[in-house]
């Protein structure tokens, strides 16, 4: 028997939401089966599933364990429903780059801001960790982003974000983005002091600062 | 701060100072313990690299870190993996900075068979940090507890298995990771026979324990059972040392969790200590938490500022040690080292 849109969409919701990738990947076929619009199913179903998520995390009820398997439902998901996008569907996104600084290893903060962005609708290029400075200005340019994000965990390395600030200057490409900056050493203070934009002290803060900086940006 | 400045001088050493903590003493002052770790090669003028895997410039390094500094507590450490390095994950050495893990011993399951307790004579850098526990011992260590400092069985775990694995298995493979655990807490229970013999004090630290990483939940079941082991080997073998721990970050809201490990000192970091305080009572000494990545960056006026602000939070300062929240960073100015270590002989006195 065919289920309705409603039923299915609040099945892949409920499904990244407990962390059931089994079920998520059952659901996504269905969807496509049945003939749903992927990105509907992804919009609608997966992405709000990964968002009330988000908010537990935010209530110190989810912590990173959670976070991470929600996220793999939700990819999982994607996954599936990907290749069933309509051409032209899918609406120009804004556009961020992320990374952890140059001489940290120290991953996993940046990744579940960038599973929250990803789960915001933004378009993300992950240069992943222990990212040479001048990569950020690189890639930032070469996407034409709006957002550049930086994380480390460590004080040895909280300077190269002042730096990639300054590589910014003197390109004389400043303004054309927005820089934000987290990780366990960094303050709204030393955002400040080095002029970064926006400063989260944790995942989904991120996204409401990132939120904030796009208001009345162009995507 | 400078010329102006007047304290009454220290009359006691670091040593006695620590002690009357355990006896339950007041001492003159309240100790102060700025996490001083790598930032010991500063003072030495050697590079990190060489501070961390050479014994005899390690135990310098400390010896002569306080000697400058006169801080009261010498911790022996370079990284939160040793023990997990010794174990068989390759670490990444850097000329200017502590190792950071490179490659993890442990790619899948089935590799749990590969996971051994290390031989503390030679694997890994483990004779480097009882090297240097000797010389500081031997040197100084009849004025300053010498301690040395490793990661816990969660944070060892987390060393041999990608945390990001790791974490996603404490709900999809606990018994998994109960294993893990089981050989994780054998090796400290062995490093801490190896710290005792050389008459020195074992810290646990336990930073992937973290509030910011797993819930309280996780904590009781994964993170505070096996700290439990170690805090009563700690008690039972030690000769009344008490039980240290250190988790950096987030940690309140496992603060109930935490207790259950049954650890005698805790070094906080991003936490309100008044709240800790609330939260530990008396039954816990408590160790904070000057930022440190203000150490780094403010001035020594802001850094006994901040110092005063954390005292004064403190209420009595009854089982108070003032220190930063976590690692002085390797390039803090001296003189915040210094305005940390006298906003202690302002702020916490018990002789007037």
């Amino acid at each position: 028997m065919k289920r309705e849109r409603g039923d299915i969409l609040k099945d892949l919701s409920d499904g990244v939401f407990n962390m059931n990738e089994e079920l998520v990947i059952k659901f996504s076929h269905e969807a496509v089966a049945v003939g749903l619009d992927a990105l509907d199913s992804i919009n609608n179903g997966l992405i709000p599933g990964m968002n009330k998520a988000g908010v537990l995390f935010d209530q110190e009820e989810y912590f990173v364990p959670e976070l991470l398997l929600c996220s793999d439902a939700m990819y999982a998901g994607i996954e599936i429903l990907r290749p069933h996008l309509k051409k032209g569907s899918v609406k120009e996104k804004y556009k961020l780059v992320i990374g952890v600084c140059e001489g940290d290893t120290h991953d996993i903060g940046k990744n579940l801001v960038k599973i929250m962005f990803d789960a915001s609708g933004f378009e993300v290029h992950d240069l992943g960790r222990n990212v040479p400075l001048a990569s950020f200005v690189e890639k930032a340019k070469e996407v034409d982003a709006h957002l550049i994000c930086m994380s480390t965990l460590m004080t040895t390395t909280m300077d190269g974000m002042a730096t990639v600030i300054e590589m910014l200057k003197e390109e004389g490409i400043r303004d054309s983005f927005k820089v934000m900056i987290g990780g366990g050493p960094i303050s709204q203070a030393f955002a400040n002091k080095i002029g970064a934009d926006g400063y989260a002290d944790n995942a989904s803060g991120a996204v409401r600062v990132g939120k904030e900086l796009m208001t009345g940006v162009a995507v | 701060m400078g010329t102006m400045e007047s304290f009454a001088a220290d009359n006691q050493t670091s040593l006695e100072r620590v002690l009357s903590y355990l006896k339950g003493e007041k001492p003159q002052r309240i100790a102060a313990f700025p996490l001083i770790l790598n930032h010991a090669a500063r003072v030495l003028g050697v590079p990190v690299g060489v501070y961390n895997r050479d014994g005899k410039v390690m135990g310098n390094a400390h010896v002569a870190a306080w000697k400058k500094y006169g801080h009261d507590l010498i911790l022996i450490f370079s990284t939160t993996s040793t023990l997990a390095e010794a174990m068989g994950t390759k670490m990444k050495f850097f000329d200017e900075d502590a190792p950071q893990i490179d490659v993890p011993l442990i790619k899948q399951h089935s590799d749990i068979s590969k996971v051994k307790i290390p031989d503390f004579t030679k694997d890994g850098r483990l004779a480097v940090y009882l090297e240097a526990t000797e010389i500081c011992v031997a040197e100084v260590g009849s004025q300053v507890v010498v301690s040395t400092v490793f990661g816990g069985p969660f944070t060892t775990a987390a060393a041999l298995y990608p945390v990001e694995l790791l974490t996603r298995d404490l709900i999809k493979n606990p018994k998994w990771v109960h294993e893990l655990l089981e050989i994780c807490t054998q090796a400290g229970l062995k490093f801490i026979d190896e710290i005792f013999k050389r008459k020195a004090l074992p810290i646990i630290v336990e930073p992937i324990g973290s509030g910011s990483l797993v819930s309280p939940r996780h904590f009781h079941e994964f993170v505070a059972p096996y700290l439990k082991r170690l805090a009563d080997h700690i008690h039972k073998t030690g000769g009344g040392m008490p039980a240290a721990l250190h988790i950096c970050g987030k940690t309140t809201p496992n603060f109930r969790a935490m207790l259950e490990a049954d650890f005698d000192i805790w070094s906080l970091d991003a936490v309100d200590m008044g709240e800790a305080k609330k939260a530990a009572g008396h039954r816990v000494v408590l160790i904070g938490n000057v930022n440190p990545a203000n150490m780094l960056k403010n001035t020594a006026v802001e850094i006994d500022a901040e110092a005063k602000d954390i005292c004064e939070k403190m209420g009595d300062r009854i089982g108070f040690i003032l220190g930063s929240g976590c690692e002085v960073p390797i390039n803090t100015p001296p003189a915040n080292v210094e305005a940390l270590i006298n906003a202690a002989r302002k702020y916490g006195r018990f002789d007037n």
